[in-house]
């Protein structure tokens, strides 16, 4: 099924007398002199380059612009750009501001470009060659890498599923989440790598984790979806990427680990600047978003108590007391980045607690 | 004469070494962070800015910093010589290994987005400490 225009051009009288005026040489040009504003844009800091946020200091193309819920423009003419009658709307469902934005977005979009990292040559994949891991260790990697790739690529899914919903007065968080698409992407292929590099082989999923990242990827609007994902998701999978660099013998797995954190920590940068400016506009939101979160972190306790995730982890780990220290420390910074983010304090509402009070009773 | 350790002289040291080493720290990336090192109870300011460090202080208000990372005197010790033998931070003396499990290095801060920085911004604050593997030290 495609759009079809309200008028067939290759018809229109009017178009194809205009063609034939200014073919004749009777230019128009009114184009030329409906610039509404012009601005003097150029770094701030040459050394950093031209950015968003330098182009955004006039309040005419910067995100003040913005009015909290978008009714005149739902087209795909730029935020800023003259508006001529009669544009087509691109059916926008995400039309107000504090459901997406964050002051941090277009300055986190700059930096996931400057930190750009290729798993083909950044890794020191030869260095795997004389990894000193046993059998069992090899094979508990290759578990995790397998479960990486999954979380990965729903975690690129989910802002696909909202970012051509968001209108386009939203462009520098549209922008921010087609390089969270993009990192997400580049995390797959590199676990991917990973499972396989060498003599390899890919582990085996696992319905605990795939019940956990369809509740993710189900969230029913895209501030749900977001704090489920760069909330919730993207803090285990932080702490997954500490993990695995602290068991690390070479150079390959302690680089691999160390982009993945990063990455993975710009967008949890995004998920509590965003969630926070949210609730401090429309602080009733407050409940909505903690009952989300009381049914992901369920699913969360799904996937951390997986066979699929906790033996191999214990495995590399040597035993199962690392692992709760991790999965301790892991849990306690994503409260305290939820409460950061206006959400409270989480621990009462949270099943976390109770699964890590059950792990260490076990150590 | 090597360079005293802790002491800033080492923090300016590793400062002109992002300069000289431009080009390393420019292809890491953007890096915006101003944190602390604390050996023992002495406290040193790092400002990192774009690509390279701007500055080096000691003392100040560990609140005004994203996140502190806080260690004995030994411990820092045994990663500088760590650095050293192996060109840079072998698997077992990172960062990340320091801090992760275990406390062997402590990371102090007040804010979650700040201490989220060392996260964002690790490869660099590696490297920044790995650039000691060139320089002559003495230890305290």
């Amino acid at each position: 099924m495609a759009y079809i225009a309200p008028k067939d051009f290759s018809q229109d009288p009017e178009l194809l007398a205009t063609v034939m005026r200014v073919m004749g040489g009777d230019l128009d040009l009114s184009w030329m002199k409906d610039h509404p504003h012009p601005v003097r844009a150029q770094a701030s800091q040459p050394t950093r380059g031209l950015t968003l946020d330098d182009i955004n200091q006039d309040p005419a193309y910067g995100p003040e612009s913005i009015p909290e819920i978008v009714r005149h423009n739902f087209s795909m003419a730029p935020r800023g750009a003259v508006l001529p009658d009669g544009l087509p709307s691109l059916g926008y469902r995400v039309n107000r501001k504090s459901d997406v934005w964050a002051d941090h977005g277009p300055s986190l979009f700059e930096e996931s470009k400057s930190r750009r990292w290729a798993p083909a040559r950044t890794i020191p994949w030869k260095e795997l060659d004389s990894a000193d891991y046993s059998r069992e260790e090899d094979l508990a990697i290759r578990q995790i890498a397998t479960s990486l790739i999954s979380a990965s690529l729903v975690a690129a899914d989910v802002p696909s599923r909202w970012v051509w919903l968001m209108n386009q007065e939203f462009h520098e968080i549209k922008y921010l989440l087609c390089a969270h698409m993009f990192d997400a992407a580049r995390l797959a292929e590199a676990f991917r790598k990973r499972a396989l590099y060498g003599h390899g082989s890919l582990g085996r999923d696992s319905r605990e984790l795939g019940d956990f990242l369809k509740m993710v990827i189900d969230s029913e609007t895209f501030p749900l979806a977001s704090a489920a994902t760069n909330l919730t998701l993207f803090s285990i999978l932080q702490g997954l990427g500490r993990h695995l660099e602290f068991v690390s013998r070479n150079a390959a797995d302690t680089r691999l680990a160390t982009y993945f954190v990063q990455d993975a920590t710009r967008s949890i940068a995004y998920g509590v600047d965003h969630i926070r400016s949210l609730l401090t506009k429309r602080p009733n939101e407050v409940v909505a978003l903690n009952e989300h979160l009381d049914l992901i972190e369920n699913g969360l306790v799904g996937l951390l108590g997986s066979r699929e995730l906790i033996e191999p982890l214990i495995v590399l780990s040597g035993g199962l007391d690392a692992v709760a220290s991790f999965y301790r420390r892991t849990v306690e910074e994503y409260f305290e980045r939820c409460a950061s983010a206006g959400l409270g304090d989480r621990t009462d509402h949270s099943p976390l607690p109770d699964f890590l009070k059950l792990i260490e009773g076990q150590r | 004469m090597g360079i005293p350790f802790p002491s800033l002289e080492f923090f300016k040291a590793l400062q002109q070494r992002t300069k000289d080493e431009a080009a390393a720290f420019e292809k890491l990336g953007y890096c915006d962070t101003t944190f602390g090192i604390r050996v023992g109870s002495e406290l040193y300011r790092v400002v990192f800015e774009i690509y390279e460090c701007v500055e080096v202080g000691e003392g100040g208000d560990p609140s005004e910093l994203d996140f502190v990372l806080s260690a004995p005197l030994d411990l820092w010790r045994e990663m500088l010589e760590a650095i050293q033998a192996n060109g840079g931070a072998d698997a077992a003396h990172t960062i990340n290994t320091l801090t992760h499990v275990g406390d062997v290095m402590k990371v102090e801060y007040e804010d979650p987005e700040g201490h989220d920085r060392l996260y964002r911004f690790m490869a660099t604050i590696q490297a920044f400490l790995d650039e000691a593997s060139g320089l002559d030290l003495e230890f305290a």
